[in-house]
């Protein structure tokens, strides 16, 4: 979609899919990794199925930005299992990204091409 | 799960650390839901999980490769909150896509595609790596033994000499020569740049261990200096040790030295026991070399000079060109020399030079079948393909929605096909791969136990010019079935506006799989015709009349050192010796031996001279005849059929008996329409009155004609006469009349299993002398089964490949008719909802299918027998127009593809109404 251009100033293209339907599994708080891709998966109404080595990847690149933390595991639970869990920034990504989907889904509606009200 | 864990390691370490425990646990999870819904589901989970795991290992890794500093962006930062603005952009921003991060996500994105549908991928990359491995497979061969230069520096220079006699009606192929001759081009020949004679024989290797019989070639000193070669060790014979006389001295092949020598580095010098005479040892030749092509243990030097020089054709010749002629100035100029010498020695009157390039003489017939071979894999290649892109076909298809939408939404083409040719690159490199490790086994299988005959088998691997080509052949694969959805791309835009997926597939469409159906037929046909015509060809060389009888019989070679066996006479006391003791054994029928068996080669021949005749000038327009020497019951041991009069008795060994038997091919040469009985003959000796003439021999029978050099050349005309009236050590060159006795080819008849009776004929020769051995013990049987070895194994390939083919072009016909059925679902419901019946419905799509069929078989059919011509040189006793060969053929794979689009149909027309129109 090079030719739209978001309301912010700067013109970097969106979040990533993935990477917004994680943030957004974790948004009512931390999980794993099998649960994330549940609810991934679910989310997205199946189009969206990372494997195991994919969901890992994006998770990772997510915590080197900042967005996603590693938190600890809780002591009853399986050691083996990551928890992580949504960061201030991370918060603020998906905030950015919902209003930008918002943005366009209210022009599709001003331009009667989306049913609702604009 | 163990498998997984091990995958996991294939991750960079910091991965692993991180995150390889985490993985663990949640594929053990996923697995365990997977559980719970069926084995299939698992297996499905299991291998989607694995390739994309595969996938990450491979991307992360080549991050690492390719941007040091990517490495310190993604290690995990320390979490607090960056409030600052530029940090926030670049948080929000993937870092900015360099061309390679571009392409790494393509690829990315296609496995995880293509993961995700593992049948299609599995199906895809296993079709692809079969039809690439077997063109891998020939492809090597084609290289390395047709296209690869010989072993020797500036090959494309050296030069087989080889003559015909075209007044006898051969053109070419006589590949021994004079001495005379050898002196006469060594002294003349201004075109060659040298010149060396070689011819092979055996001997006894004693001195350090049991005796072993080894395989020599008796070359020139300028041997040397021809082929351009430099032992390993040591060093080659000098001019003087190739004069008679002079003492011998003895050059080891690598493979001796290592075998029977432990490579001892101090060899040169030593001094072994060749037939009984001390021979010391001056060199040792490099492991890669190998001259003539069959496996020699040593090398000897012939000895000869002008004065010498025997009108014996009884060597063989190889040259070099100079650098500034060509072969037809070559030819030209030895065939002068050879007029001008038939001067002094008339009985090489006829000669021509055909000369060839010591690379085809080497190679020969087999690079004719190998190219057809290499075809016919290509075929089997374009069929496979023809499958691949059925299956894009329908992948792309199933896409087209989504795709048709990105195209709206304004990506270009070229990114889209980057996104279809991804998919088909990425299967193209998996294909690719598994089909060059599948060759590498199949060239190491095929080295292992190819035909035993095959030219310059020992150098066949592969290497760097294979991989290249399998590298490309899988590439162009890949973009000749990527590039089918592409096509199909332009006519998407109109499929936006389609409702429901059953309208979707336009008569382009349809078009496109029916052009292919008909292709992958065609291509059937065409192999299955080559194979079925290689099958009668075997089958009439099994079913040839040999001439003799080679079931149950044991034959081996002994060669008597001419230090102790000096005279004809001794050779043949004791070459009788040793058959008394043969014909004793329990379980003999009967036991001779002879100069030279079937299948052995033409060895000894010359011209002869029929009483009577002297004065026809046309006498020697004939052909050469081959002489053999025998022992007594040696026709009636081989099993050859008498035809006339009688055969050659012990009684006319022992008495020396100047008698003959002749071949039929002899008598139809020389007597046509004759009786030959009762005639005499004489080998053509030049007049030399130092010489006694050789005397006439009485023919005393006719007996069928036997195979020499290979089964499916014409017959020689052969000559058999008593062992001691032939030649030996004692008999100067000049008057021999027939064959060296001291070295016999030996044939035992037995009533059980000739392989039992090793032991004990070892056992009968060595009681007569100790320090003999055999050489080359084989049954007769092995030596006719070897002799059809490359036929078979030519055979044995284009069936294969057939019969891949044919696999391939059913599942093809099948898909396509399913899909095509499939596709009419709504069309079928309204019909046998109408009333009709399930029958007729079936014989509507039956007809469509039926009638592309037909025409893929009429052009299968135009192509095999225009192309006919092409396969002729492989076939023996059939045309490749073989009416039986077509119509079977042609017969079987019309019932087949008529099954395949038969039963999709059925299946079709038995939905019930209701379920074909709710599928829509």
């Amino acid at each position: 979609m090079r030719h739209m251009r978001t309301t912010d100033t700067d013109p970097a293209p969106g979040l990533g899919e993935l990477p917004f339907h994680i943030l957004l599994a974790l948004g009512d708080g931390p999980s794993h990794g099998y649960a994330i891709g549940q609810r991934v998966e679910e989310e997205s109404g199946g189009r969206l199925d990372p494997t195991t080595g994919a969901l890992y990847q994006a998770l990772r690149r997510l915590t080197a930005e900042g967005v996603v933390t590693p938190v600890a595991t809780p002591v009853e639970v399986e050691p083996r299992r990551k928890y992580f869990a949504i960061t201030q920034l991370g918060r603020r990504a998906v905030t950015q990204e919902a209003q930008r989907l918002a943005s366009l889904v209210r022009a599709a509606r001003q331009r009667g091409l989306y049913p609702g009200r604009a | 799960m163990r498998v997984y864990r091990w995958l996991v390691r294939l991750c960079p370490d910091a991965l692993r650390r991180e995150y390889g425990a985490a993985m663990e646990e949640t594929m053990a999870r996923r697995l365990a839901a997977a559980r719970t819904a069926g084995r299939w589901r698992t297996t499905k989970v299991w291998w989607r999980e694995s390739a994309g795991l595969v996938t990450l290992a491979l991307t992360e890794r080549w991050r690492q490769l390719v941007s040091p500093k990517h490495k310190a962006k993604v290690e995990p930062a320390s979490p607090k909150p960056i409030a600052k603005a530029g940090a926030r952009q670049r948080m929000l921003a993937p870092p900015k896509a360099g061309i390679m991060d571009t392409i790494a996500q393509d690829v990315r994105q296609a496995a995880r595609r293509l993961t995700r549908t593992p049948v299609f991928t599995t199906a895809a990359a296993a079709t692809l790596a079969l039809a690439i491995a077997a063109n891998a497979v020939i492809f090597t061969l084609v290289h390395r033994v047709v296209l690869n230069p010989l072993p020797y520096a500036d090959s494309e220079r050296l030069l087989a000499l080889d003559f015909g006699i075209p007044s006898r009606n051969v053109p070419s192929g006589v590949q021994v020569m004079t001495w005379q001759l050898y002196h006469q081009l060594a002294d003349n020949a201004h075109t060659l740049d040298g010149i060396a004679g070689y011819y092979g024989s055996g001997a006894t290797l004693t001195g350090n261990g049991t005796p072993e019989r080894v395989a020599i070639t008796r070359a020139t000193p300028s041997l040397q200096s021809v082929l351009r070669v430099a032992p390993a060790l040591g060093r080659w014979f000098t001019e003087t040790e190739g004069t008679p006389g002079a003492p011998s001295v003895a050059v080891l092949s690598h493979g001796l030295w290592v075998r029977r020598f432990g490579a001892d580095p101090a060899i040169v010098g030593r001094t072994i026991l060749i037939d009984g005479v001390p021979t010391p040892i001056v060199g040792v030749m490099p492991v890669s070399f190998t001259f003539p092509r069959t496996p020699v243990d040593m090398w000897l030097p012939a000895q000869s000079t002008r004065a010498s020089a025997s009108f014996l054709f009884s060597v063989q010749g190889v040259a070099r060109l100079r650098s500034d002629t060509t072969v037809a100035t070559a030819r030209a100029e030895i065939t002068n020399l050879i007029e001008d010498l038939s001067r002094r020695a008339p009985n090489q009157k006829s000669l021509v030079s055909t000369a060839l390039p010591l690379h085809e003489a080497v190679v020969g017939t087999i690079a004719n079948a190998l190219w057809i071979l290499l075809a016919a894999v290509g075929l089997v290649l374009l069929v496979a393909c023809a499958n691949i892109a059925n299956l894009f076909l329908v992948r792309s298809e199933s896409r087209h929605r989504e795709v048709a939408v990105r195209r709206a939404l304004g990506a270009e083409t070229r990114r889209l096909a980057r996104y279809f040719l991804a998919e088909s690159v990425l299967l193209g490199v998996v294909g690719g791969t598994l089909g060059l490790a599948l060759a590498s086994a199949g060239v190491r299988l095929l080295v292992a136990f190819g035909p035993v005959n095959l030219p310059r088998l020992s150098e066949v691997r592969v290497d760097a010019v294979v991989v290249i080509f399998t590298a490309g052949l899988s590439l162009l694969a890949a973009i000749a079935f990527g590039a089918i959805p592409l096509l199909r791309l332009a006519p998407m835009t109109a499929t936006l506006h389609d409702s429901g997926r059953g309208q979707t597939a336009t008569r382009g469409q349809h078009r496109a799989r029916h052009v292919l159906m008909t292709a992958q037929v065609a291509l059937a046909l065409v192999l299955l015709v080559a194979s079925g015509l290689m099958v009668r060809s075997v089958q009439h060389l099994r079913n040839m009349d040999l001439g003799f009888d080679p079931t149950s019989t044991l034959a081996f070679g002994v060669s008597l050192p001419e230090r102790t066996y000096e005279t004809r006479d001794r050779a043949t006391s004791a070459h009788r010796a040793i058959l008394d003791r043969l014909n004793t054994l329990p379980g003999v029928i009967s036991a001779a031996a002879s100069s030279s068996l079937p299948l052995n080669g033409a060895n000894y021949g010359n011209g002869l001279i029929v009483e009577n005749e002297l004065n026809d000038p046309s006498q020697l327009q004939r052909q050469f005849a081959w002489f053999r020497a025998v022992s007594g019951r040696y026709l009636e041991t081989a099993g050859i059929r008498l035809i006339r009069g009688r055969t050659i008795t012990q009684g006319d060994v022992d008495r020396r008996e100047p008698v003959v038997v002749i071949d039929e091919a002899l008598a139809a040469m020389y007597f046509p329409g004759k009786d030959p009985i009762g005639k005499r003959v004489r080998s053509a000796a030049p007049a030399n009155p130092r010489m006694p003439t050789p005397p006439w021999l009485e023919i005393v029978g006719v007996v069928a004609n036997t195979p020499t050099a290979t089964l499916t050349a014409p017959p020689l005309p052969q000559m058999f006469m008593p062992m001691s009236i032939a030649g030996g050590p004692d008999i100067p060159a000049p008057a021999l009349i027939g064959p060296d006795i001291t070295r016999m080819s030996y044939v035992v008849r037995t009533t059980h299993d000739p392989a039992e009776l090793v032991g004990a004929s070892r056992a009968a020769v060595e009681g007569v002398d100790a320090n003999l051995a055999l050489a080359q013990v084989r049954t007769l049987q092995e030596a006719v089964d070897r002799a059809g070895d490359q036929m078979m194994f030519t055979m044995v390939l284009l069936g294969v490949a057939a019969g891949v083919a044919l696999l391939l072009g059913v599942i093809g016909i099948y898909g396509v008719v399913s899909y095509i059925a499939a596709q009419r679902t709504g069309e079928i419901g309204v019909r046998l909802a109408l009333g009709a019946e399930p029958t007729g419905v079936t014989a509507l799509i039956l007809r469509q299918s039926a009638g592309v069929t037909m025409i893929g078989i009429g052009l299968g059919l135009a192509v095999a027998l225009a192309g006919g011509g092409l396969i002729r040189a492989l076939l023996y006793n059939v045309s490749p127009r073989d009416p039986i060969v077509i119509g079977a053929v042609t017969l079987l794979l019309t019932a087949v593809a008529l099954v395949a689009c038969w039963l999709p149909a059925r299946r079709a027309a038995r939905l019930s109404p209701l379920e074909a129109l709710r599928i829509d």
